[in-house]
């Protein structure tokens, strides 16, 4: 299950995180945003998560005001990848408490931090839910540290 | 919301927010840059620092890319922080702002910036700090699957890129580090895989450790590791057994025994990725392929891991068919589901299963989510190609029908693949007929791929000429349109393939120009289905292709030339420049073979007009046409130009390439026309696996110490010790019966007594023979694996089935791995497979018959075929009674010894007789004592066999049975 990228797309057409997890140039990556990002905004509710673009297929989820987007290939298993955007939106649901996109763009960092606990180079790397959350807290609790440091010095 | 500590970078973001346009946005980014940049020059904190970089990388992700590469320098400062955050943050911003590895000299600049401080955060002491440099090379470093480069020893920098790959090896091996970092180290190593192949190719002995990976009782290191074994395996092949077993047994125990720890259950399903992640590895290995011949098939595992295969698959898909509520749930499920019927058709599972998982399927396709409909199609398709079972007839199509006007276009699409893959000599005729009929109302999209299906299938199934070529026409006349772009729906290959095939088939020919005759008086009129208007199809170009091609061609086999020439000359103007070339030649044509018709003028004139055409095609064509026709009477010139067409010679059909899906999908036999379509051949089962080509082979296997006497022993002894450690005992029995030998191995954990510990992760990792590809003179079955934890002991059999002539240096090797108390243990261990094992006694009535044989195969095969002698001192152990017990328990029967006293001319005759499936041979031996000192001077040793050359493998084994000693 090699996810290609990631990103997340607002109703109105504005990229609110972008990964990826396959060498582009940033030519191709602007032309695949563009064209998947017509291709989903302008699919109606209800109608499949999954579409075949080019070799490789996309998988999406709409979630209040965003659109979650990930790219997988074609042999790979569809619903799973659904399912790690689910996973994905409700460990950042657990992180800011009800997530929101506006969380989602002023705490960016953490929205980022939550995926590559997640998932490292497209592959799902932790799929326990409390594991993930743990480590960035964990991480949260370093940052503080360090302010503490700071503070002393 | 999680409190941003930036005040500076929140101002900035609702400042952007609050922007009216985007040019206001852009205004207020690039002044912000320029501020960036000037803060940079002036002495910043650690904090500073990091705010700036944020910002930054926030304008990135705003899709400004120019004018923040400067924030590279200051972001690589910034990892030298001491500060977490920092450090952190600097990572970030490198992975976004250096020149990302689209060419091999950006790579490597970038490792060379990168290098000092990935270096030093790997050695360092904190595991969070190991953890961002080794994310950092797991989400930079790797490759695209297409990407046309590789690192290799030629590279300047390759010991930086190769102290990178030792440093994360040993992180994936430690025993010391948290899960957490092996795995992030397992993903980092396999992008270092991919970018460095050498390595894991050279490197024998990680291929082991990283193969056991797959068995860690952590669920998300194996999860991590799923890619990294994929990419060894389809590298190194012949590994591919050795980690079957214990994948099976974790599927088992995950999905049949419902063994997993809480915290992986995933709603109320436990540890879907892992399940649906093994799932899909065992799809891959079961496609994979070495040299075109699949290196994994069910002939390969034992008996027990495929039971354990085929319940998980069949759990899961009962599983499924219960009803549970919420989305999530059902997700999951499903996943797990889909996964496991397309791994099915691979565990040979039976035509009842088949169906069963069919059925699964097709209750899915009323399912009112649309992902389920759509999913369930796609596995519905994968299924009936790769197991050739069609579904169902009656219940199945008429709703796979209904599924083509689905309000989803992805749903269409798949319903039509489908249709197309499961299409039967049964069934060919109403499906394409209700396929045609949907051709008008489909979508624009779909109407290309659609129209080359529609083709195919005519072309595959076609029992009746006169059918195949009514259907394709109706497919043209349908089919003619154009989308807005002036792309015809259906692509040239399909007319084309059409006059290939006509022109192939004599008795098509009349036939044809008949038909489409009909078709150019009376278009075609379209069934209304359910539509109040039938639908009237207009001039179709193809159609006038085809037309103008078999008309000119063969249009004198049927009379009435001169309607066939109207019927051409007046859609000579509605049609396009490139159809009009073609008509021009069709008009010449005419003019050869009618030359007294009353339309012979009417073509003269319209090569005179079109010479003066616009276009130069036209032009061209008309203007030689005309003088061809002109230049001598009687249009001689033009007869000498125009021949029939011959038959063509490469009738592979174009269309097939135009059709994607699965590759799996076996080509069913059509009865007349497609004699040319391309057929797989069966691939030819692969018997061991061992590939002595294998491009990247390794040298030899290097023997464990202490192998030799495990070896001897059973060489000697049908059962006994095989080896013995402190940690691991190996003991053997063998069962010999004909050309069959079994041999059990059990195992036994030594270290139990000792320290009390458990032998974990026992893997067969290699069954190595020795015997060659091509015709081996042995088969090895792994009959059944060892449990991979062993606490007391476990059993381990291999099956060898004696085919020929074994010579005495094919003896296999068996390699095996475990793990013992945090070590990591690797036995290759040498075993005898020799003729003489399958060695039994004859009942000879007298020493008199024996000697009778003896003269007979003197004289069948003379003493250089059928005799060798060679001479041994036998080591201390064996006395003169020690031979003669040692030649009845190798299988002699012994038909004569002399008494052991007095102690000189000794003599033993023993007999028995060789089994391999070829044929069995017979083998007389004496055993003589030289002179009377016999443990000075020895035996001569003599063996007459009845097959040619079979004496010196007999005689040279009983050799070295008795020189050695144990």
């Amino acid at each position: 299950m090699a996810i290609q990228f990631l990103y997340l797309l607002s109703r109105q057409g504005k990229l609110r995180l972008a990964k990826w997890y396959e060498t582009k140039s940033q030519k191709e990556k602007a032309k695949i945003t563009r064209e998947v990002s017509t291709l989903i905004l302008s699919r109606r509710p209800k109608m499949c998560n999954v579409i075949e673009y080019k070799d490789i297929k996309i998988i999406y989820k709409r979630y209040a005001s965003l659109f979650f987007i990930i790219g997988i290939e074609s042999g790979d298993n569809e619903l799973i990848g659904l399912e790690v955007i689910h996973r994905f939106v409700e460990q950042m649901d657990r992180f800011f408490g009800n997530v929101c996109e506006l969380d989602i763009i002023f705490g960016f960092e953490k929205a980022y931090h939550i995926l590559d606990e997640l998932l490292i180079d497209g592959y799902v790397q932790e799929s326990s839910k409390k594991e993930i959350l743990k480590r960035v807290n964990q991480q949260d609790e370093l940052e503080n540290l360090d302010e503490f440091d700071n503070i002393l010095a | 919301m999680a409190p941003s500590q930036m005040k500076g970078l929140t101002q900035f973001i609702i400042n952007l927010r609050n922007s009216n346009d985007s040019e206001e946005e852009a205004k207020r980014i690039n002044l912000e840059i320029n501020n960036i940049q000037t803060k940079f020059a002036t002495n910043l904190n650690g904090y500073q620092q990091k705010k700036y970089l944020c910002k930054l990388v926030y304008i990135y992700l705003n899709g400004y890319h120019e004018g923040i590469e400067f924030g590279l320098k200051h972001a690589i400062e910034l990892v030298d922080s001491q500060v977490y955050s920092e450090k952190q943050l600097g990572y970030l911003a490198i992975s976004i702002l250096a020149n990302k590895n689209s060419s091999k000299i950006d790579l490597n600049n970038t490792l060379n910036i990168v290098y000092p401080i990935l270096i030093k955060d790997l050695r360092s002491n904190n595991e969070d700090i190991n953890c961002l440099a080794i994310q950092y090379i797991a989400s930079n470093f790797n490759l695209s699957d297409n990407a046309s480069y590789q690192i290799d020893e030629s590279d300047e920098n390759s010991s930086e890129w190769l102290e990178l790959i030792d440093m994360t090896y040993s992180f994936v091996t430690s025993p010391i580090h948290k899960p957490i970092v092996k795995r992030k180290a397992i993903i980092a190593l396999f992008a270092l895989s991919k970018l460095y192949p050498k390595v894991i190719i050279n490197n024998n002995n990680w291929i082991p450790r990283i193969l056991t990976l797959i068995d860690d009782k952590d669920f998300d290191i194996v999860i991590s590791s799923m890619p990294l074994v994929e990419y060894v395996v389809r590298l190194k092949p012949q590994f591919i057994k050795s980690i079957i077993p214990a994948i099976g047994l974790k599927l088992f125990n995950i999905v049949v025994e419902g063994k997993c720890p809480e915290e992986y259950y995933y709603y109320k399903i436990p540890a879907p990725w892992l399940v649906v992640g093994l799932l899909h590895l065992m799809e891959q290995f079961f496609l994979m392929k070495d040299k075109d011949i699949p290196v994994l098939c069910i002939s390969n595992l034992d008996d027990q891991t495929l039971n354990n295969f085929r319940q998980v698959v069949s759990t899961s898909i009962q599983n499924a068919s219960q009803s549970i509520k919420g989305l999530p749930n059902r997700n999951s499920q499903s996943s797990i589901l889909f996964q496991a019927v397309s791994l099915a058709v691979f565990l040979d599972a039976s035509e009842d299963a088949i169906h069963g998982a069919i059925n699964a399927l097709i209750l899915l396709l009323n399912s009112p989510d649309t992902n389920t409909r759509y999913l369930a199609l796609d596995a519905l398709t994968k299924l009936t190609s790769r197991s050739n079972i069609p579904v169902g007839v009656d219940d199945t199509i008429p709703k796979l029908f209904q599924l083509l006007y689905d309000k989803d276009i992805s749903v269409r699409r798949k319903a039509l693949d489908l249709l197309y893959a499961t299409c039967t000599p049964l069934t060919f005729s109403s499906i394409i007929n209700r396929l045609l009929d949907y051709f008008p109302f489909s979508d624009f999209s779909l109407k290309s791929e659609l129209g080359i299906k529609i083709a195919v299938l005519a072309e595959r199934f076609a029992t009746d000429s006169t059918w195949y070529v009514t259907t394709m026409l109706k497919l043209l006349s349908i089919g003619g349109g154009y989308n807005s772009n002036g792309v015809s729906y259906i692509g040239n290959e399909v007319w084309e393939r059409i006059v290939q095939i006509i022109v192939n088939n004599e008795d098509l020919q009349q036939k044809t120009c008949k038909l489409i005759i009909n078709l150019l008086k009376n278009p075609l009129v379209l069934s209304a289905n359910g539509k109040s208007q039938p639908i009237q199809t207009g001039l179709s170009e193809n159609l006038i292709k085809v037309a103008g091609f078999v008309l000119g061609e063969y249009g004198h086999l049927v009379n009435d030339a001169d309607t066939q020439f109207q019927l051409l000359y007046e859609s000579y103007f509605r049609v396009s420049l490139l159809t009009r070339a073609m008509l021009l030649s069709t008009f010449l044509k005419f003019l050869v073979k009618f030359p007294d018709n009353d339309f012979v003028p009417e073509i003269i004139d319209l090569f005179e007009i079109e010479s003066k055409s616009m276009d130069l095609e036209i032009q061209t064509r008309a203007y030689e046409y005309l003088k061809l026709a002109t230049i001598s009477s009687n249009f001689e010139l033009a007869q000498k130009t125009i021949k029939p067409l011959p038959a063509f010679v490469n009738v592979e059909s174009s269309l097939l390439h135009r059709i994607g899906g699965y590759h799996d999908i076996s080509r069913r036999k059509s009865r007349v026309l497609a004699k040319n379509i391309p057929r797989k051949s069966p691939t030819a089962d692969i018997t061991n696996g061992e590939d002595d080509t294998n491009p990247f082979d390794d040298t030899k296997t290097a023997l464990s110490p202490n192998w030799y006497s495990g070896y001897y022993r059973m060489l000697h002894f049908d059962a006994g010790i095989f080896f013995e450690s402190p940690l691991i005992k190996l003991t053997y029995r063998i069962l010999k019966e004909g050309n069959n030998i079994l041999i059990r191995f059990t195992i036994i954990n030594n270290s139990a007594k000792t320290a009390g510990t458990d032998i974990t992760k026992f893997t067969v990792l290699e069954l190595e023979s020795r015997a060659g590809d091509t015709d081996p003179s042995y088969l090895l079955n792994l009959k059944q694996v060892p449990e991979s934890t062993i606490r007391d002991k476990s059993v381990l059999e291999i099956e060898i089935k004696v085919r020929s002539v074994i010579e005495n240096n094919e003896s296999p090797i068996l390699s095996v791995t475990f793990m013992c108390g945090g070590s990591f243990n690797q036995l290759n261990l040498k075993f005898p497979v020799l003729l003489i094992k399958t060695l039994s006694a004859t009942i000879l009535g007298s020493e008199d018959d024996f000697e009778k044989r003896w003269l007979q195969i003197g004289e069948l095969l003379g003493t250089n075929e059928g005799e060798y002698t060679t001479t041994v001192i036998p080591s201390a152990s064996f006395t003169y009674p020690n031979i003669i017990r040692l030649l009845s328990r190798l299988g002699f029967a012994i038909v004569y010894a002399s008494p052991e006293n007095p102690p000189s001319n000794l003599l033993i005759k023993g007999a028995g007789i060789l089994h391999t499936q070829k044929s069995n041979y017979g083998v007389l031996t004496k055993v003589k004592s030289i002179e009377s000192e016999v443990q000075e001077n020895g035996y001569n040793i003599v063996v007459r066999c009845t097959g040619g050359g079979i004496a010196e493998v007999i005689a040279l084994t009983l050799k070295e049975i008795l020189q050695e000693d144990l």
